[in-house]
């Protein structure tokens, strides 16, 4: 009991810190970029994966490397599903994984208080991504009976990102709910870090 | 971590048991649907803010445990499947280790006021 005791103080020492980037209530800073860089590792190696797939889906690449399903990745990566939209699959997870990649980047260590809309926007790239991915790993072998090795690579390494982008996007939406409960800052303006102050030197 | 990371390995195990244990139809599509879920969902909740993702493996596991009765499966398969969906079941009810805090984590946003942050 005073164990945790002590952590609250600390905790509220912290809220009176205006130039802590841990959050209040938090024991590390989300935005760290030690948090952030290993996000960005993965989003650029499914990057490489989806871009290599889209090469071959696309005739620029003759062969795809397919270690454990015979035909899978063939079968796969030129099924119709896979070219239901205008561009092929593989083309959307390599603007996907790219556009998580940059999302990971933009903005400094305060970023979920400074520039929440990014943090959001982050968030919102990643689940769907995964949700795709996932989508897609459950169709191959029910649609077309195999499957395909690097497809899967890219689908674990989607669901690798989700949990570890998360906890940004946390942080970001308890303090635009402080800002909305605090009242003396307008949401919309904290959303988009424009507003600066009193009340940002708060949180 | 580790009782999600051993859901996310039987999510991976029902991927590949059709293939495995040779079977096919049904009992293949209820594998082969359920295992990618339970495993993403399984590796989601390794991350500790996202922990309590794991009780969404519960309803999945207890699918599993109960599709026996309703779709017609051969016996090793229905076997398979009521023995991991009860692991999935026992297994995501294990919150296990959470060392950092989260400010009342997202439970904290549905509620009217700020945490105390105590």
């Amino acid at each position: 009991v005073q164990a945790g005791f002590i952590r609250g103080r600390i905790g509220l020492a912290t809220a009176n810190n205006a130039g802590s980037s841990i959050p209040v209530g938090w024991d590390y800073n989300p935005s760290a970029l030690s948090q952030r860089l290993p996000i960005v590792v993965l989003a650029l190696a499914g990057f490489a994966i989806a871009t290599y797939l889209a090469l071959y889906q696309y005739g620029v690449v003759e062969t795809v490397w397919e270690p454990f399903f015979g035909d899978g990745s063939r079968v796969i990566l030129s099924s119709p599903l896979s070219r239901v939209l205008p561009v092929s699959d593989a083309t959307l997870g390599a603007a996907g994984y790219l556009a998580d990649g940059v999302t990971g980047l933009i903005g400094g260590r305060d970023r979920w208080k400074t520039m929440p809309w990014i943090v959001v926007v982050f968030a919102v790239l990643v689940g769907p991504l995964g949700a795709v991915s996932i989508g897609l790993v459950i169709a191959q072998p029910l649609v077309y009976d195999t499957w395909c090795t690097l497809c899967l690579a890219s689908a674990v390494i989607s669901v690798l990102m989700i949990g570890p982008a998360l906890d940004e996007a946390l942080a970001s939406l308890q303090y635009l709910k402080h800002v909305k409960n605090d009242g003396r800052a307008s949401l919309w303006r904290a959303f988009w870090g424009l507003h600066t102050g009193r009340l940002e030197a708060r949180a | 971590m580790a009782a999600q990371s051993l859901v996310a390995a039987l999510g991976v195990w029902m991927m590949a048991a059709p293939a495995v244990l040779v079977y096919a139809g049904t009992a293949e599509l209820v594998a082969r649907t359920a295992g990618p879920i339970v495993a993403t969902l399984a590796v989601i909740a390794t991350s500790e803010c996202t922990r309590d993702v794991r009780l969404a493996n519960i309803p999945v596991g207890l699918f599993l445990m109960a599709a026996p009765l309703f779709i017609d499966q051969p016996p090793h398969a229905a076997v398979n499947g009521v023995v991991a969906g009860t692991a999935v079941v026992l297994l995501s009810r294990v919150r296990g280790h959470v060392r950092a805090r989260f400010a009342g984590g997202w439970q904290s946003l549905w509620r009217a006021t700020d945490e105390p942050h105590v």
